[in-house]
């Protein structure tokens, strides 16, 4: 019941004012998407008397939370088409079992969400064996393929595969706090997320070296996917499965009040927003215990407890702020810290969405609004560099870095990399 | 530690952080959403100056006829597209395209061109939302008796998709693809073609009526292009395209949520961060701790858990009843980001409707530095905090017409103090 009342009051709380769809990116460059309002809120009073909508207009939110940013009234829109869609999705989940009469296209995205919100999975096989991985997904051959079998566009930026970052997790016994090495408050967690894990090992390690820098211990169990790709494609009940997976192997650090560390803003977002809903142990705490990491540095740098003997790094640099780290609503502490190091110049370039949105901009029929949305901030980017405004691009999620680049040719990278200049360690 | 965090990311607010950045401050500006200047039409007005700064406990009074020049002079500097002097009061279409006297206006909104109009082309761009061509015409053709109107229709390839769906087009998406390079490219090839028919079907009728040469090109110099869904001001490469036209261009202001609103807002959103503020957009402010008279740290509500924000000092910018700093409900009126005490008068409303609205001028109580006032115990409230904008009390925007002025002034001395 308390569920049903959160969405009336959800539902009340929006007075129409159509500001969301104003600043909806997919709205802006595809006219049968008929926006946040529409499919929100509007749609929201009809799905309570029981009648749910097309999956297929839906199923164009990119779920970049762009509308629930600029919600005046702190309407939760993003959430309530995600809900919307994991009903309207599910009676297709069972004809497709009972053999109905699914359209071929439906099944093809029923698999594709499943491929691509198992970033995991393919992480595995594709750092088994990393530049076989990569020489194959370079074949045009096989990207035609893909296109035509499972609807991933052949011309989107699908990240390479490089060796895993390996766990450093100790398994570490209940009670046996005397033999660690550094006290709990010196003791970290550490989330990479599959895009580091599996595609960018050398950035996860850069966040460690910083943090043991910092005298930090820190502690990377053998996390799974945080579960946002696989409920953004629309397979909820696996989401949940993986929640219940990471919240297991967190919960003897949660208990320990041990912070724990991502430096992925979409895991995070997932972290701070959808873990504390999972009913587990523990789901009331992660909340609380998880911080972006530059949110972690610049509260280290606030009570004095960061290294702050920095060198001089001479660089200017162009900086996206992350929809999803807009979205939780922590500033840009990135930019705060970088400021403070000398020589470093950064530029907010304030351009909106990159357009990739986890995996949106992967999908065949999506690519192009994709590029069509991040085209103000490549188009700037671009302009940033050609007039000596900038050198090079740091943004914190690995999406947007791969998006950039792909969209703009200007090298991207995540801003722990200037930091680790600063810092002077390699 | 910040130099200064402003609650509130408005005109006021914005531009207090923007004064107080340029001063070399460390500022943040926390916003609970994107602000209400996307529902604004761009276009600021003053009131009666004269008279407001001696109405008591006026925010023109408290701060003086000097410190209203001041805000309003430090924006027109900030942004040269408000180009009119003090006192000229250029006029502005309103939406349904009557003209109406305005305090400053971005360059392409002043409307003082159709004035000795003898031809007006209202441009008519196909399916722009919220957009009434013939009732506009029609009010044209009643404020401007000696001009002709005439519709032009405008259809642009890019909206193909959008028509074909029988669905309108945003104001906000016809103003965005003009900024584009293929929107200018596509705008400088229309307003050719436009002055060419317009050429060529004055000089028909010319020959008709055995016009000279002469006489031709003075007729086509009156003419007046009015251009809805088109704003030119914070870009350069469309003032250009603009200026190079044969014929002046008017653009219209827009309902909201409005383009040429919403194009000032990013402007000062961009000239705040240039200078090295921190915008954070979409959460909003929680409760505030305080030591005796001052505020030292605000509570904002993050996702996961909450985030505290230190400073020396606070710029309260948060808006009215609409903007959502004042929530009215049936049991209570509060200011809600402080909970700061609010003047609210006795009676609530008049029965006329356009007439004085006594609720308008709910609002806190401030002193000449704009500090929040106890007028029962004459005490200052919190020192080292500013009240700006809409949620300063004793005031109605609606009948003195002063809520550009007010916002500006007041953003401005606050910026300045800080």
């Amino acid at each position: 019941m308390g569920f049903e009342q959160d969405r009336v009051n959800n539902l009340d709380a929006c007075i129409k004012c159509s500001a969301c769809t104003a600043q909806c990116p997919v709205a802006a460059v595809y006219p049968l998407f008929p926006g946040p309002k529409s499919i929100g809120p509007d749609a929201e009073r009809f799905r309570l008397e029981g009648l749910e909508m097309d999956p297929s207009s839906i199923e164009y939110c990119s779920n970049c939370k762009t509308c629930e940013i600029t919600c005046p009234s702190g309407v939760k829109i993003t959430d309530m088409i995600l809900r919307a869609r994991e009903r309207a999705l599910y009676p297709l989940k069972t004809e497709w079992i009972l053999g109905g009469r699914l359209k071929p296209r439906t099944l093809q995205h029923w698999l594709r969400g499943l491929v691509l919100g198992r970033a995991e999975y393919l992480g595995w096989l594709g750092t088994i064996w990393p530049s076989l991985t990569n020489t194959v997904l370079g074949v045009s051959f096989v990207r035609g393929l893909m296109e035509r079998t499972l609807g991933i566009s052949r011309v989107a930026p699908l990240p390479a595969y490089y060796s895993r970052l390996k766990g450093t997790s100790v398994k570490r016994k209940k009670g046996d706090v005397a033999v660690k090495s550094v006290p709990p408050s010196k003791q970290v967690v550490y989330f990479p997320g599959c895009f580091v894990t599996y595609n960018d090992a050398l950035t996860g390690q850069a966040v460690v070296k910083v943090l043991e820098h910092n005298g930090y211990e820190v502690i990377v169990p053998a996390f799974h996917c945080c579960g946002v790709p696989l409920q953004a494609n629309g397979h909820f009940h696996e989401g949940r499965d993986t929640i219940k997976k990471n919240m297991a192997l967190m919960k003897p650090y949660l208990q320990e009040d041990l912070p724990v560390i991502t430096a992925c803003s979409s895991c995070g977002l997932a972290l701070k927003e959808e873990y504390p809903k999972a009913g587990t142990l523990g789901a009331n705490r992660i909340g609380q215990q998880t911080y972006d990491l530059f949110e972690f540095l610049w509260e280290r740098h606030e009570r004095g407890e960061l290294r702050e003997k920095f060198q001089e790094v001479p660089v200017s640099l162009g900086y996206h702020a992350p929809c999803h780290l807009k979205a939780q609503g922590v500033g840009t502490p990135s930019l705060r810290l970088l400021r403070l190091i000398p020589g470093v110049s950064v530029n907010d370039l304030d351009e909106g969405c990159c357009g990739l949105s986890g995996s949106f901009g992967f999908k065949q029929e999506k690519y192009d609004l994709a590029m069509m949305i991040g085209n103000t901030l490549f188009d700037r980017v671009q302009q940033g560099v050609i007039d000596g405004e900038f050198e090079t691009m740091i943004t914190e999620c690995g999406g947007c870095q791969v998006q950039i680049q792909h969209g703009s040719r200007v090298k991207t990278q995540h801003p722990i990399w200037i930091l680790m200049k600063a810092y002077g360690i390699t | 530690m910040w130099d200064g965090i402003i609650v509130g990311g408005g005109l006021a607010g914005l531009l207090a952080g923007i004064r107080a950045s340029e001063r070399g401050k460390r500022i943040l500006i926390i916003s609970e959403g994107v602000g209400s200047l996307t529902y604004s039409s761009g276009v600021m007005d003053f009131g009666d100056v004269e008279q407001l700064v001696n109405q008591e406990k006026h925010p023109y009074s408290l701060l003086g006829e000097r410190a209203v020049r001041s805000g309003i002079e430090y924006f027109q500097t900030l942004f040269p597209e408000y180009q009119e002097n003090w006192g000229a009061s250029p006029q502005v279409l309103t939406p349904l395209g009557t003209p109406r006297k305005a305090g400053i206006v971005p360059k392409g909104l002043n409307a003082g061109a159709l004035q000795d109009a003898q031809r007006i082309v209202l441009v008519v761009p196909e399916g722009l939302k919220d957009f009434f061509p013939e009732v506009i015409k029609s009010n044209l053709e009643r404020s401007y008796p000696r001009s002709i109107v005439v519709l032009y229709p405008l259809r642009i390839a890019k909206f193909e998709p959008w028509h074909e769906l029988g669905k309108s087009v945003a104001g906000m998406d016809y103003a965005k693809y003009w900024r584009s390079v293929q929107g200018i490219k596509l705008l400088n090839d229309f307003l050719d073609r436009l002055a060419q028919e317009m050429a060529s079907e004055f000089y028909e009728a010319n020959v008709i009526q055995g016009g000279s040469a002469i006489q031709r090109n003075a007729g086509n110099g009156k003419s007046v292009v009015v251009f809805p869904g088109l704003v030119t001001s914070f870009s350069k490469a469309l003032e250009k395209v603009i200026a190079e036209a044969p014929f002046p261009v008017v653009e219209l202001t827009a309902f909201p949520p409005s383009a040429s609103g919403h194009t000032l807002y990013e402007g000062l959103k961009r000239r705040f961060r240039g200078l090295g503020g921190e915008l954070l957009v979409g959460s909003g402010v929680k409760h505030v701790e305080r030591h005796g008279n001052r505020c030292h740290k605000v509570i904002i509500q993050s996702k996961g858990k909450d985030t505290a924000f230190t400073s020396h000092s606070f710029i309260l910018a948060t808006g009215g009843i609409f903007g959502g700093g004042i929530e009215v409900t049936p049991e209570v009126v509060w200011e809600r980001a402080f909970g700061l005490p609010l003047f609210i008068p006795t009676a609530w409303t008049s029965a006329e409707f356009l007439g004085e609205q006594p609720y308008a001028r709910i609002g806190l109580e401030v002193d000449g530095e704009l500090r929040p006032f106890d007028s029962q115990s004459n005490q200052v409230i919190l020192e080292n905090v500013r009240v700006v904008g809409r949620l300063l009390a004793h005031w109605d925007p609606w009948v003195e017409h002063c809520g550009g002025g007010v916002s500006l002034a007041s953003g401005w001395f606050a910026g300045e103090k800080i």
